[in-house]
């Protein structure tokens, strides 16, 4: 005699999970929703990350990372000479890949917005002398005017830092503005960009040497020089680089790379990363909760239907596969809008912040495996509950 | 397959210290219109789960379409469930949200047929239970006699060797009881093995023959006094 098997197709199993979840709509989007929560977190994390990242990079790769600056050191028994010799950039300039030098030289008299201001209230804006070649050495760009160079240099003519300009109230440049420095008016010939290399410069104003030599001071060694040498060298041009500045003291010498603190920044939003993912991590396991209790409240609420599904030929295996694939389906449909709002948040954070898109394919990946996994997990149990449930104990009950 | 579609031989079943059946022999034929009857309590309800292999007897044994089936898996159960029995509830045990047809169409589910067949054979019963304008209707929206013939419909729908039906009109007013009970005749003239348990007299009346439990005993078998010598 034959022997006679229950059996259900795949698809079927899966339209019969399907129909369950579309007949109690409110209930099944509510517990997508919690999932849907946290692999948004989740996606949405990585994805600022990676376009905060991918925008640093981008500005790393327009400055370059070959520019060092050599400063004179502040260290013990140096007194008041806080200078490098006069010969610094001379004796820079004598190491064969270094590309440019650009000096600049802090001074000690204050920047006033006219004569009539409070020559105390400097408002945290220094004055510096700066080369022509400053700007390009910091890939720097102009927001207004234009940069010193050697022909007005020697005029009383100012450059101003982003910042300063704004402490200052000044966001434009016609041929009149003016600023009042050590007694005189110096007309305002340009303003900066923020210079992301050299932070402390927009909080300046620069003129040019010749000017500062004739109008404010004379001893202008300078205080800091920027470097850029050939890429694939620049450790070993900052190895020497203390040396060739200052050969008599090359200790009172700090060398440093600029582009470091960026990457310093780069790295340290990894670590917000990663405390923003435990919290997205915490929001899946909250989901993972619910969506086990709302299968557990399922499999109660419906012991009808499974004592007719068992005296329709469904074995036990057949009832777990059911409310194991329902479990999933629910999770892995959260796991998908989740993923399509994480993906949005981080479209709007990237335009609101005028930063390049980058969406890794990793987060969706984990977005999506998270889902399926967490629908197993939060399936197994209930699954396993209505499996369990006796034919005649769950008909008595319908 | 020429034995009988049913054949109970000395059934116990004890739930601890307490046995609810004492022994019940049965057997039942091909094309029969079987009531069983008794009063609640009396272990019909426990009988019909055992007969229906939807629980094994303590002791005994239970032989449907010539198939023993003490010792059979769990899964081979499933098998002949889904193969050779349909079910009848009080409470119709219809899905909430799903058409009539395709909540008909689940009683092939089991058995690997594709949808398209069973749609297509989920209406031709439901036709024939005189549903044929109600195809599309949620069951919420029909009257407990549609309900009721809708269950029927996909209880038919495996071509069952025999359909159990547990107090069919248990929940129905006395009109769709009485259509319940005709459509029950109807199916009894094409040739459907049916057993349906009840306490109604009306219904056991309606029967063919009356198998009447007792205390977990058979007390009484209208056959067995038809042809009562052959016992």
């Amino acid at each position: 005699m034959s022997r006679l098997r229950s059996r259900v197709r795949l698809v079927d199993q899966a339209r019969v999970s399907g129909v369950a979840l579309r007949s109690r709509k409110v209930r099944s989007v509510l517990s997508a929703l919690g999932i849907a929560i946290g692999v948004a977190t989740v996606v949405s994390v990585l994805g600022i990350s990676r376009s905060s990242q991918a925008d640093l990079l981008d500005q790393l790769d327009e400055l370059g990372t070959n520019l060092l600056q050599a400063e004179s050191g502040e260290g013990f028994g140096l007194g008041d000479d806080t200078t490098l010799p006069d010969t610094a950039a001379a004796g820079v300039r004598n190491i064969a890949p270094v590309q440019s030098v650009a000096m600049v030289t802090e001074l000690g008299e204050s920047v006033l917005r006219s004569s009539l201001a409070d020559p105390d209230q400097t408002q945290g804006i220094s004055l510096r002398a700066a080369e022509a070649s400053t700007l390009d050495a910091l890939a720097g760009t102009m927001a207004e005017g234009r940069f010193l160079d050697d022909a007005i240099g020697a005029y009383p003519t100012a450059v101003l830092g982003a910042v300063a300009a704004e402490r200052l109230g000044l966001t434009e440049v016609d041929g009149r503005t003016s600023v009042w420095i050590g007694g005189r008016s110096w007309l305002v010939v340009g303003i900066m960009d923020e210079l992301p290399l050299a932070p402390d410069l927009d909080r300046s104003v620069l003129v040019g040497y010749a000017a500062a030599e004739a109008y404010v001071e004379d001893d202008l060694a300078p205080t800091r020089l920027y470097v850029r040498a050939d890429a694939d060298v620049v450790d070993d041009v900052a190895s020497v680089l203390a040396a060739q500045a200052n050969p008599e003291a090359p200790e009172n010498v700090d060398v440093s790379r600029p582009s470091d603190a960026l990457e310093a920044k780069a790295a340290a939003e990894d670590a917000f990363t990663s405390l923003f993912l435990g919290l997205g991590a915490v929001a899946l396991v909250v989901g993972a909760v619910g969506t086990a209790n709302v299968m557990v409240m399922s499999v109660l609420e419906r012991r009808g239907e499974i004592g007719l599904r068992r005296a329709l030929g469904a074995t036990r295996g057949h009832i777990r596969v059911q409310f194991l694939v329902e479990a999933v389906l629910l999770s892995v449909g959260g796991g998908v809008l989740g993923v399509l709002g994480g993906a949005g948040v981080t479209r709007g954070y990237t335009v609101w912040n005028e930063q390049p898109y980058a969406l890794p394919a990793a987060a969706v990946g984990y977005g999506l495996l998270a889902a399926v996994g967490i629908g197993v997990l939060a399936g197994v149990y209930p699954a396993a509950r209505a499996a369990r449930l006796s034919p005649t104990e769950a008909l008595r009950s319908g | 397959m020429s034995g009988p579609v049913l054949d109970v031989r000395d059934v116990r079943k004890s739930y601890g210290d307490l046995e609810v059946l004492h022994g019940i022999s049965l057997t039942i034929g091909h094309g029969e219109q079987v009531a069983v009857v008794g009063p609640s309590g009396s272990g019909k309800s426990t009988l019909l789960h055992i007969v229906g292999t939807l629980d094994r007897p303590t002791s005994g044994t239970v032989v449907v379409d010539d198939r023993d089936t003490s010792e059979m898996s769990e899964a081979e159960l499933a098998g002949l469930r889904s193969h050779r029995i349909g079910f009848v509830f009080q409470s119709f045990h219809l899905l909430d949200g799903v058409s009539a047809t395709d909540n008909v169409a689940q009683g092939l589910l089991y058995r690997g047929v594709r949808r398209h067949e069973r749609t297509h054979r989920a209406r031709e019963a439901l036709r024939r239970v005189g549903l044929g304008h109600r195809l599309e209707h949620d069951p919420r929206l029909m009257s407990g006699g549609e309900r009721q013939r809708v269950a029927i419909a996909r209880a038919l729908l495996n071509r069952p060797a025999i359909v159990f039906a547990d107090e069919p009109t248990g929940n129905l007013d006395s009109r769709s009881g009485a259509e319940v009970l005709a459509l029950l005749g109807e199916l009894h003239a094409q040739g459907t093995t049916v057993v349906v348990i009840t306490h109604e007299h009306e219904v056991a009346a309606a029967m063919q023959r009356r198998v009447e439990i007792r205390d977990g005993l058979v007390h009484a078998d209208s056959l067995a006094s038809v042809a009562g010598g052959l016992r």
